[in-house]
């Protein structure tokens, strides 16, 4: 059993992926990901990184359980993926049309362990600790309309991170933000996965932000038929500096890829 | 001229107005056809004084009010499965596409039959003029559901039967409360019109049997009546979405 330790419960194993959203008829079928082969590691921060349309969404929310695959295999820890799962906790990209609007920022966080009926003294332990770590304490009680772009999103994150998950699957979070908020929310979002130990696969078109967060950055082709055609490992410590040489050296490797 | 925005001074100015038009028309046209507002306030005391009109008004309204509020139990409930389930709205949708444009109206005599001369009758009319417009947006509230809502619900582990409650059902309170909303004001057309057919009490039976006694003012007080009735029910209607279902993204409209 503890020998094969790559295999935890939140290890993430793709091999011979394919999907198509045509309907199976006769006739030619067209792949938006073709034979994806893939395996993240438990505790990994992931970055997948690709030209739009690419397919980057459609193999997150087939991780995520929300999209089934057409053919091949994807398992998390031993059990084939078929549907959503609370060990894979997912940030959309828009907060507006993920977080429940009726609900303020405790209820939204508290909302995984309300349903599992956890009682509400825990609850608020739970979801103090999780709205101060997005930095959110003081705004308890305000409601998704009342906040900003940046603070809906951390609500999302402090949400599935008061559900704990092992796998967090974040689908461009910060692609609607303007850039000083993004940056603040890159730096914390990489603080609080090295705190957590969750496994992270972060959907990004960013290369800048891809070498920010990631510890392997996977680059898809461009669509259809997409594969993911390289695996780069970012040899870069924790916080990055992306004024230094070496942060500059990896991001015109990855830069030259896409030039092709 | 900045005093003319004040709704203080607007509002008194276009009673006036309005009171002297609605005069002015009874002199020319005589009180047989129209019965002028100070004929229609004697009126209005002469039906106070022997307690009919407030019992008219208390009949008419309890009609609506229980076969509205019936009407939308049942219809909040179809809605929901309608729009949850595929299977079944592919079915019922057409079904609803075509009943829906039978106003309720034509639909009294055959409740005659069906619920007798009594109050069933009625409240099954109300009921019929409330469901449809319930169900409906009831429906398109369910469809207009964002997809992430329901998908980051289900992956925080939440149940089919969570997700219609603490998911579908708060999403869609906007259309819901529309619905209902607009489904009053059916309910007072319906009313009135079964009243004048069925009834010998209630403010649509008033309307139509002043006639008889050639009691024109008679016929304004109860006009006036009803007017009063659906503005102020919507008002509470109205305030009600505001202050309970704000949260719900329900917003409170003074235009209908
Ligand atoms: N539900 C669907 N039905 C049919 N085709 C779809 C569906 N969802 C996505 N596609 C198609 O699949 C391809 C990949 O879409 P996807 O959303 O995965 O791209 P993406 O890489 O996330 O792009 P972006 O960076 O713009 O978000 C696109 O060509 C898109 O048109
Ligand atoms: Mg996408």
């Amino acid at each position: 059993m503890s020998q094969a330790p790559q295999f935890d419960t939140n290890t993430i194993k793709i091999e011979q992926l394919y999907k198509s959203y045509d309907t199976p008829k006769k006739g030619e079928v067209h792949y938006i990901i073709k034979d994806v082969n893939l395996t993240i590691r438990g505790g990994e921060f992931f970055v997948l990184l690709g030209p739009s349309g690419c397919g980057k969404s459609t193999l997150l929310n087939m991780i995520a359980g929300f999209v089934s695959k057409t053919s091949g295999r994807l398992k998390v820890g031993s059990s084939e993926v078929d549907k959503p799962g609370q060990d894979r906790a997912v940030v959309f990209q828009q907060a507006d049309s993920s977080l429940f609007s009726w609900l303020n920022v405790r209820q939204n966080v508290e909302f995984g362990l309300k349903m599992k009926k956890v009682p509400k003294a825990e609850r608020e332990k739970v979801s103090d600790r999780y709205i101060s770590m997005v930095g959110l304490s003081g705004h308890e009680n305000k409601y998704p309309r009342e906040l900003s772009g940046g603070m809906k999103q951390r609500v999302q994150l402090a949400r599935v991170l008061a559900n704990d998950a092992a796998i967090l699957l974040m689908d461009e979070p910060f692609g609607a933000l303007d850039a000083m908020t993004r940056k603040t929310m890159q730096k914390e979002l990489s603080n609080i996965w090295r705190e957590t130990n969750k496994t992270v696969i972060f959907v990004t078109h960013d290369i800048h932000e891809a070498l920010l967060l990631g510890q392997r950055i996977g680059v898809m082709s461009k669509g259809p038929s997409s594969q993911i055609t390289d695996i780069y490992d970012v040899p870069l410590s924790y916080p990055r500096d992306f004024t230094s040489v070496e942060f500059n050296d990896v991001y015109k490797k990855i830069q030259s890829h896409f030039d092709e | 001229m900045k005093i003319l925005k004040q709704k203080w001074v607007t509002l008194p100015i276009l009673w006036v107005v309005i009171l002297a038009i609605w005069q002015f028309a009874a002199i020319i046209y005589g009180p047989e056809v129209i019965a002028g507002p100070i004929d229609t306030m004697k009126g209005a005391a002469e039906l106070l004084e022997d307690g009919s009109l407030l019992t008219y008004i208390g009949i008419s309204f309890y009609r609506v009010f229980v076969g509205w509020v019936l009407g939308s139990l049942i219809a909040i409930p179809i809605g929901l499965v309608v729009g949850k389930v595929k299977v079944i709205r592919v079915f019922v949708e057409p079904v609803l596409n075509f009943v829906r444009f039978i106003p309720p109206i034509a639909f009294i005599t055959l409740f005659l039959v069906w619920f007798g001369i009594g109050e069933q009758s009625k409240i099954a009319l109300i009921t019929y003029a409330t469901l449809f417009i319930v169900i409906i947006n009831t429906l398109t509230g369910v469809l207009a559901v964002e997809e992430d809502k329901i998908r980051a619900a289900k992956s925080m582990g939440a149940s089919e039967w969570q997700i219609l409650v603490h998911v579908i059902i708060p999403a869609s309170m906007p259309y819901i409360f529309t619905g209902v909303r607009l489904a009053m004001g059916t309910s007072f057309m319906a009313i009135v019109g079964a009243e004048m057919i069925a009834a010998n009490e209630g403010i649509g039976y008033l309307i139509w049997n002043s006639r008889l006694f050639f009691r024109t003012d008679w016929i304004f007080v109860g006009l006036i009546s009803l007017g009063l009735m659906g503005f102020i029910t919507d008002r509470v209607v109205e305030w009600f979405g505001r202050k309970v279902l704000y949260r719900y993204g329900v917003i409170g409209s003074k235009a209908n």
